[in-house]
Formats: C-alpha cells, sequence, structure tokens
C-alpha cells in the first residue's frame, strides 16, 4: 500500500479520523477538506485515500452510510463511531506528545 | 473494547466474504462517485471534459489498482482465497463424479468405523463414574494365595477392623447385593437390591432426586428405609413425584421410602431398591461383601496397598481363620474395566488402520488424479501461481473429500452404533467378582461429532499432502509440452504409488491376521466343552423370603420341603424332561461358594495349611438335567436326605487333586461347622464355573437332601421355547405358594452369550473391519495396477507388435502389480508379530503367532492381490498392437 511519503507513518489515518469527526462526508469531500485545513500542505493521493478509508472501516473505526448527494449521486457516507472517536483522542495524545518531544529537541541551543 | 469491535467488523468480513459482487459493486461505485467529482472539478477549473476525466483517473493511478489495495485493506484476501478454493474444488470434484463417489465412500467407511467405535470407546472408557471423585475409588479384595483364592469379598468383621485400623482412606463402604421379594401390590415380585452402609449417600455424593439417603445414625436400629432406584421408580410407580413417605412391603416387613436415586447412578448400581446395613447384620455377616474405600488425597493404591496387608496381618493374629489372607486393592475402573478394554483399545487400533488404508487408497486416487492435473498445475505455476497457492488449493480439496467423507461417516457411525446396541448385551460379567458391568448404550454426541470432524481434517491433509508434493515437484517445462509426460515424475509417481500398496497390504495384513486369530479363538472358545450340554436348558432362581418375621420358611427342613414341593410340581408338567435345583449353576456368576475342607484318615497336614474347593448343593436330578457325566460310583438320589448317611460327590479335577493314586469313593470328607464325615460316593465331570478360559475347579456336590439353603437357581431340561414353558413353570410355583416369585430367567445359551460378550464383540467388529481391510487393499491393488497398466498401453503393444507372447506380457503386468503386494505382505508379517502380542490376553486356545493363521492369511491376501491384478492383467492382453502403434 503506498502512503505519501511526506506523511509520517500512521499519522494520515489520525488525519482522515480527525477530519471525518467534523461531520459525515463522502471519500472525494475528506480529500478537499484535508487540503483545505492543511493549506494545500497535507495531500493525500486518490490512490492511498481509499484503501486508507477502507481499512479504517475494517477496524471498526468509521461506518459507511450511502446516501444520495447533492449531485443525484449515490455517494458512501463516512462518519466516525464511538470506537474511532476513542481512538482519535489516543492518537492526539500521542501525536501531541511526539511532536512535543521533537520540537524540543529540535530547539534545543547548540552550545 | 474487544466486543465493541467486533461488532462493527464482523458483520463488515462476512459480508465481504459472502456478498462479495454486493461489496465489490459498491466499491465501484464509490470510487466512480469519487472520479465524477473530480472531473466535475477539473472543468469548473476550466479543463475541457474529456481532459478533467483523465486527469481525474491519472489522480487515482489506475482505479483496478485501487480497487485491488481496497481490498487488501479489508484483510480477507485468505478467506477469499479460501472461498474461492472451494468453489473449485467443489466444481472439480462434481465434474469428476466417479471418482469424489469412490473417495468419499471409501474415506466414509474409515472414518465412520473410527467413529463409531471412538463412540463406544467413550461411553465406556472415558465416561467418569456417576460419583464423586470417582477416580480415587478402589474396590478393596482379600486373598488367600496359599489356597489359589484371589478377589474374595471380606465379612463385615473385617470392614469393621479395617475401618477401625486404616488411615489411607478418607472412608470404607460396605455394601451387598442380593435380592428381595415386593409383595402387596399385586403379583410378588422379586427385585434386585443393596443393601449398604449408611454412609452411603455421603461416600459417593449422591444428590437423591427426591428425598434423601441414609443418615449416618440409622445403622443402630432395624428402621426398614429404602431408597429407590431411578428405573425401579419409573418402572413401578411411573415416577410418582409423591412417592417419598410410601410404604412397600419388602421380604415381608413394612418399609418406608425416603428417597429416589439419580439415573445416572445405574452405570455403578443397577438395582433397583437400596437398603441399610444394621449393625448387628455387618458382625453376623461373614461372606463375600463388596467393600469400597476412596484414597485420601496423595496416598498412592500401593502405600494403601501395603497399609492394608499389615492390618490383615494383625487381624490374623486375632482371627486365626483369616491366617494367611492379605488384602487385594484395585482401583474401580479398572476392576469394572479390565475385560473390556483391552477389546476396545484392539478395535481403536484395527479401525485406525482402516482409516490408514483408506487413506493409502484415496491418496493414490488422488495420485492417479495429479498425473491427468499435471498440465493444468503447469500451465498455474508458469502464470506464476505460488507453490504454496497451490498447496493450499489442493489442500483445500482433500480436505473438503475428507469432510464429504467425514459426514457420511458420521452418519455410518449413527446407524452403526444403533445396529450395535441392538446386538449388544446391555452387561458384562466381571469374573471372579460375581459382579457385572452394565454397559451405557453408545451415542453420538458433540464430542463424537467433533472427534468425526478432527480426523476428517487430519485424514484431508494426511492423505492429500502426497499427490499435493508429488504434483508440485514435477518440471513444468517438461509437462506443458504437448503430450510428453515427464517420464521422471511419472517414475516418481509410480514409487509413491507402489509405497502406499506396499504400506496398504501391510496394513490390510496385520488387520485380517489379527481377525483370523479372533476368529479362531471364539470357534475354539464356543466349540469348547463347559462340561455340560449347555443347549435346551432354561434356569431361573427362586429366593425364599425367609428374612420376614413371620416367614414360613425360617427352619432349613421348611426350605428344603419348599424346593422339593417346586421341583415336585414341575417335574410332573409336560414337555419338561428333566428339573433340577441347584444352590449356583456353572458360568451363571451369580455368586460364590468356596470352603475348607479336610480328607478323613490323611495324613494331618501342616499347621496353618488348608484343603479348598468349590461348594455346591444340588438336587438329585442335577446332573442328569445339566448333561454333566458321571464317571465313577452313582449320582444323588432322593435317599440322601437326612435319615441316611452324609454322602458327597466329587468332580474330576478334585478327584485328581486330592487322590492322584487312588480311587476316591469311599473315602470321607469333613467340612467346618458340623465336621460330620461325608462319605464320597461318585466322581462326575469337571465343569466351567467363571468363563470358558478357565479350567474346572475343584468341586464338592452336596445333595440337598443334606443341606439348605434360601435361594437356588432352577435348571430345566427342554425343547419347549421359553415363552410357552415359563407360565407353565411360574404357575406350578404358585401353586405351592402364590407369594414366591421368581427372578433371573434365562436360557443357559443366554448365559454363554453373556459371559463370551466382550469376545463375540470383539472378532465381530474385527471381523468387519479385517473385510473393509482386505476389499480397500484389493481395490487399491487394483487401482494401481490399471493406471499402469494404461500408461503401458503404447509400450504392450510395441512389445506384442515385436513378437511378446501373451503370457510375457501377463507375467509383466502381474510382477508390477504383485511386486509391491509380496513386500506389503512381507511387511504385514514383521509388524504382526510384534502387535498381536499385544492381543494375546484375548485370544482362547491359540497362540498369537499362530504359524497356519500366518500363513493362510498370507496366501488369502496374495491370493486378493493377484485377483486385483488379473483384470487390468486381460486388458493389457486386449491390446490391439496395430491401435496402439498407431498412436505413436
Amino acid at each position: 500500500m503506498s502512503k505519501p511519503p511526506d506523511l509520517v507513518q500512521g499519522t494520515l489515518d489520525m488525519l482522515l479520523l480527525k477530519v471525518l469527526a467534523l461531520e459525515p462526508m463522502n471519500g472525494f469531500a475528506v480529500s478537499q477538506r484535508l487540503k483545505q485545513v492543511s493549506g494545500d500542505v497535507l495531500q493525500v493521493s486518490d490512490g492511498s485515500l481509499y484503501p486508507a478509508l477502507h481499512k479504517l472501516e475494517q477496524e471498526g473505526w468509521i461506518a459507511a452510510r450511502w446516501k444520495v448527494s447533492e449531485k443525484g449521486r449515490r455517494a458512501k457516507y463516512y462518519s466516525l463511531t464511538r470506537l474511532g472517536r476513542r481512538q482519535l483522542e489516543k492518537d492526539a495524545q500521542d501525536w501531541g506528545r511526539l511532536s512535543g518531544a521533537i520540537s524540543r529537541v529540535i530547539k534545543l541551543k547548540e552550545a | 473494547m474487544r466486543l465493541e469491535h467486533w461488532r462493527y467488523t464482523i458483520p463488515l468480513r462476512l459480508r465481504s466474504v459472502f456478498r462479495r459482487q454486493r461489496a465489490d459493486e459498491e466499491l465501484d461505485t464509490e470510487l466512480r462517485d469519487h472520479v465524477e467529482c473530480k472531473t466535475e472539478e477539473n472543468i469548473a477549473r476550466g479543463m475541457l471534459p474529456e481532459d478533467a476525466r483523465l486527469a481525474a483517473l491519472l489522480d487515482m493511478q489506475g482505479i483496478e489498482r485501487a480497487k485491488e489495495e481496497c481490498r487488501d485493506a479489508r484483510h480477507v484476501t485468505w478467506l477469499q482465497d479460501l472461498v474461492q478454493d472451494l468453489r473449485y474444488g467443489l466444481r472439480s470434484l462434481r465434474k469428476s463424479a466417479g471418482f469424489t463417489a469412490v473417495a468419499v465412500l471409501t474415506l466414509a467407511l474409515g472414518i465412520g468405523a473410527n467413529t463409531a467405535i471412538f463412540a463406544l470407546v467413550k461411553s465406556m472408557l472415558l465416561q467418569p463414574l456417576p460419583v464423586r471423585a470417582g477416580d480415587r475409588l478402589v474396590v478393596i479384595w482379600i486373598d488367600n494365595l496359599k489356597n489359589g483364592w484371589s478377589r474374595i469379598g471380606p465379612s463385615g468383621q473385617d470392614y469393621l477392623d479395617w475401618k477401625m485400623q486404616q488411615k489411607s482412606f478418607e472412608g470404607l463402604f460396605l455394601f451387598e447385593h442380593g435380592t428381595g421379594t415386593i409383595t402387596g401390590s399385586g403379583e410378588p415380585e422379586q427385585v434386585s437390591g443393596l443393601r449398604v452402609t449408611t454412609n452411603f449417600g455421603d461416600f459417593f455424593g449422591i444428590k437423591p432426586i427426591l428425598g434423601r439417603t441414609f443418615r449416618l445414625d440409622e445403622a443402630s436400629s432395624p428402621h426398614n428405609l429404602m431408597i429407590l432406584s431411578y428405573a425401579y421408580w419409573q418402572r413401578k410407580f411411573g415416577g410418582d413425584p409423591h412417592i417419598v413417605g410410601r410404604g412397600l412391603t419388602l421380604n415381608g416387613e413394612p418399609y418406608t421410602i425416603i428417597g429416589v436415586l439419580p439415573a445416572n447412578l445405574s452405570t455403578l448400581f443397577a438395582y433397583d431398591i437400596v437398603v441399610p446395613f444394621d449393625n448387628a447384620r455387618l458382625r453376623r455377616d461373614d461372606s463375600d461383601l463388596g467393600v469400597f474405600g476412596r484414597l485420601r488425597r496423595g496416598v498412592t493404591l500401593e502405600q494403601a496397598s501395603s497399609e492394608m496387608n499389615l492390618i490383615m496381618q494383625r487381624i490374623a493374629r486375632q482371627r486365626p481363620s483369616r491366617k494367611d489372607y492379605g488384602a487385594f486393592l484395585m482401583p474401580l475402573r479398572s476392576a469394572r474395566l479390565q475385560d473390556i478394554r483391552p477389546a476396545l483399545l484392539l478395535l481403536l487400533c484395527a479401525a485406525g488402520f482402516v482409516l490408514l488404508i483408506a487413506c493409502a487408497n484415496v491418496a493414490n486416487l488422488l495420485l492417479s488424479r495429479s498425473i491427468v492435473r499435471q498440465r493444468e498445475v503447469a500451465v498455474r505455476m508458469a502464470l506464476g501461481a505460488g507453490r504454496v497457492r497451490l498447496l493450499r488449493q489442493f489442500l483445500t480439496e482433500s480436505t473438503l473429500l475428507a469432510l464429504l467423507g467425514g459426514c457420511a461417516g458420521l452418519l455410518l457411525a449413527v446407524w452403526s452404533n444403533y445396529a450395535l446396541a441392538e446386538s449388544m448385551p446391555s452387561r458384562i460379567f466381571v469374573p471372579n467378582a460375581a459382579d457385572q458391568i452394565s454397559l451405557a448404550k453408545a451415542h453420538i454426541d458433540a464430542t463424537i461429532f467433533v472427534f468425526a470432524l478432527v480426523i476428517s481434517l487430519l485424514t484431508g491433509i494426511i492423505f492429500g499432502l502426497i499427490p499435493a508434493l508429488q504434483s508440485l515437484r514435477c518440471n513444468f517445462n517438461e509437462s506443458l509440452k504437448e503430450g510428453k509426460r515427464g517420464a521422471s515424475s511419472g517414475r516418481r509417481g509410480n514409487r509413491s504409488r507402489a509405497a502406499l500398496v506396499i504400506v496398504e497390504s501391510a496394513l490390510a495384513f496385520v488387520l485380517v491376521i489379527g481377525a483370523g486369530l479372533m476368529l479362531e479363538s471364539l470357534s475354539r472358545l464356543l466349540a469348547a466343552s463347559p462340561g455340560f450340554e449347555p443347549h435346551h436348558l432354561l434356569t431361573l432362581r427362586i429366593k425364599l423370603p425367609n428374612d420376614a418375621k413371620d416367614s414360613k420358611y425360617k427352619e432349613p427342613r421348611q426350605q428344603r420341603a419348599a424346593f422339593q414341593n417346586f421341583l415336585a410340581r414341575i417335574e410332573a408338567l409336560p414337555g419338561i424332561q428333566s428339573a433340577a435345583f441347584a444352590e449356583i449353576l456353572p458360568l451363571s456368576q451369580d455368586d460364590m461358594d468356596m470352603g475348607d475342607f479336610v480328607i478323613q484318615d490323611a495324613t494331618p497336614l501342616p499347621l496353618g495349611q488348608h484343603l479348598a474347593a468349590n461348594f455346591r448343593d444340588v438336587s438329585p436330578g442335577y446332573f442328569r438335567t445339566m448333561g454333566i457325566p458321571l464317571i465313577r460310583g452313582r449320582a444323588f438320589t432322593n435317599q440322601d436326605n437326612l435319615s441316611h448317611a452324609r454322602a458327597v460327590i466329587i468332580d474330576e479335577s478334585f478327584a485328581r487333586h486330592f487322590f492322584p493314586h487312588e480311587d476316591p469313593i469311599g473315602h470321607h470328607l469333613q467340612v467346618p461347622s458340623t465336621w460330620v464325615p461325608r462319605e464320597i460316593v461318585g466322581v462326575v465331570g469337571g465343569v466351567l464355573e467363571t468363563g470358558f478360559d478357565q479350567q474346572p475347579r475343584p468341586t464338592i456336590y452336596f445333595p440337598t437332601g443334606q443341606t439348605s439353603d434360601q435361594t437356588m437357581s432352577l435348571v430345566v431340561r427342554t425343547s419347549m421355547p421359553t415363552s410357552t414353558i415359563l407360565p407353565a413353570i411360574k404357575h406350578a410355583i404358585g401353586s405351592v405358594d402364590k407369594e414366591q416369585p421368581v427372578f433371573e430367567v434365562r436360557t443357559m445359551d443366554q448365559i454363554i452369550a453373556e459371559i463370551t460378550a466382550a469376545q463375540r464383540i470383539a472378532s465381530w467388529a474385527l471381523d468387519v473391519f479385517a473385510l473393509l481391510a482386505l476389499a480397500l487393499a484389493a481395490i487399491g491393488i487394483y487401482g494401481v495396477t490399471s493406471y499402469t497398466v494404461s500408461q503401458r498401453v503404447h509400450e504392450v503393444g510395441i512389445r506384442m507388435a515385436l513378437g511378446a507372447q501373451p503370457a510375457d506380457v501377463m507375467r509383466l503386468v502381474l510382477g508390477q502389480g504383485l511386486k509391491p503386494a509380496v513386500l506389503g505382505v512381507g511387511t504385514g508379517v514383521l509388524a504382526s508379530l510384534g502387535l498381536t502380542r499385544l492381543m494375546s490376553g484375548l485370544l482362547y486356545g491359540v497362540s498369537a503367532t499362530d504359524p497356519l493363521t500366518f500363513v493362510g492369511v498370507a496366501i488369502l491376501l496374495l491370493l486378493v492381490a493377484l485377483a486385483a491384478c488379473c483384470i487390468p492383467a486381460r486388458r493389457a492382453l486386449r491390446v490391439d498392437p496395430m491401435a496402439a502403434l498407431r498412436y505413436e
């Protein structure tokens, strides 16, 4: 499975969970929202997005429901489950600790 | 957490496996929706519609690839592969229906045999005793090895002494089995009863389904309390839930019913009623009681055994009658099962062999098929299928086959267990213990089902692995070339096949040897004369109710008169050739009676030594009725009563043993208590007492006119069927005393069938297995030979075109077919020499390495192999050289 090289291993899941925590949306909307929120910094290729979403669904963190989109097509809408919310909290905490630690290391003054 | 996880994921996974098409369609829709959205966005940005769509597709990096990754993300590939393999396997099995039918049938026989035997073994050997901590229960017998007496039941006084002195047991339990007469409600009825010490309920941890068991203090005075067995409660009272507190007349005395035992206890105690011992009776009773002990935790059987032997020595110092006695302990389970266990284990082995042969056959079939499928495998491997993936597919197929066979086998097992239950006796006698075990009926439950499933799976893997590995080893470049058979793989295939035939014929040989030995042994057993003429004898027992206070049979005189009156009426019945009473009938295992005696005027024995023999009270017509030959002197007459001199008759083995050099007639014997001299007036032939595998024991017969017994067995020689003569006999007895029931009505043939049950079951089942093995081996040899012949059609054609004679061709084919069979028989002989030793305990009159059986079976097996080779050999002879050559 190919992941964008610019994303730290495992953070894609967290990002997708976070985006879906806002509201239920389909895959296309997820990629748009991610791009938009991060100011085009974080981009997930369409080829990697869907395998990642399906994996999250298999883990039971997000659930899918078929709805008719504004365009009148049948589209698959993903929403966060209770398990997913818990996972997101955990991931966010871990991320907070990790990034805090990394930035402390980076900010070390050279002697 | 986990649970919640599964709640989401299990339905999803099931859906992606079983609704694969639906899931795929949805995946397609989802990705297409994305592409549409993207295209629209691109158009909105100003792209041309075609470019916009292309860009969207490019961003996706290929829709099919994305789909595959999504499927991967669902972790279901292995499941999908399995489903795919199953579908493929089913399809290919359906396509070759003949092959499938033969394979499934073969496996069904193997698996069915194993399942049926396992069900039997489980119900007998593995079922725990229906009591608390049954594995710590031991039976305690006493023995007197100097006199050659083993496993005698101790007396009440022994029990009391043991109870005082022992430290190895948490508790001891004493019981006696007997019968009693129930009167007052309809026809008088003789019921089987158990008299127990009052710790009965606590000792076994019994939870009565109604009422209670005895209290410890209920032993001190005659309480006349009674517990009913489940079966009797059902039979007599229709399962009346208000039975507790009701009264019942037993042996003329009123008893109060205090409880009902659980149904499962009947596998240990198959009696109708249970009553308590009172302490006075305990001290009085001196014969053949049963004692169980429950070992303390951590105490071994050996420790308990040596303690009990020490106690016996101490007892002998206080009570000289117990001199030279020791204690003999055995776990209750072993004591109950020692007779049947070797037979069952033998059958389990035999069934396992049948399964192995079936496996070999199916492996052979698959091997032949894998040659045909070699090209298919080669193509798939050339297209990039992994070996492991192919192996998995082959194993899936063979396991599928095995499971189908397992299902059919399970049906077969259910059916055969049903058939077995019909033909099997419900009880088996335990020799030398005057006891019997009731056989639980085998039934198919979840464990059996799991067993069948597990052996099916194992079978599938075992017989599937050989051909699978075989076909993966092949060189696919060779195979891909049109019309060529890979020469090397062909030879290797032939070698595997030959090896399978060797294994198969060796196993079949062992089985047929086993069956042959059993058959030989059984026929000798049944042909062995028990010392009397067992056919056309009807037996039943009568017990005079002399325990009751107002019994009319208190006096020995009254008892003698009663039996004489019964006999007079019965002898007068039409259709009865002769009739007699005996205290104990040979082979009936009803009871035992043995004792010390002294030969008058013989040189006195060293102190502490005794002579001992079986004691039997018989009525004058006994030897005539039984057909026991009178060898010397005279038989008893009606004159042998108390107003004439005491007389005894001895049997041949007694004469041989104690009067080796002189005529015993005219000598006098004395037995304890009265010490009256009794003249030996006759010598009769010996009879077998406990079983066909025993020798006659020295026996002294006493005339019933000079003894008295409460319980006697009636034996009647008649050619009329039991159903006709029995009512007449009952009526004759009723005309003397209408309150007198009879019990244990059996023909002597039934008695013999019961004591030979273990051997008969083993022999019968082993015959079936041996036949199966023989048939399967024949099929296997036939299959291999005919396959080789079909492979060599061209060669045979060329040979014949070059002038080979039919005899040469015949020799070629037979030689190739028979060689592995001969090797197999050779292997089988060696294996049998080792294995049949294990069954020597089940054999009678034939050695485990009986050369005649070995030679006979070897010839039989080779003949079968020859017959199996002949059909393909004849086909080879019919090869038309021209036609064969045209193919080249």
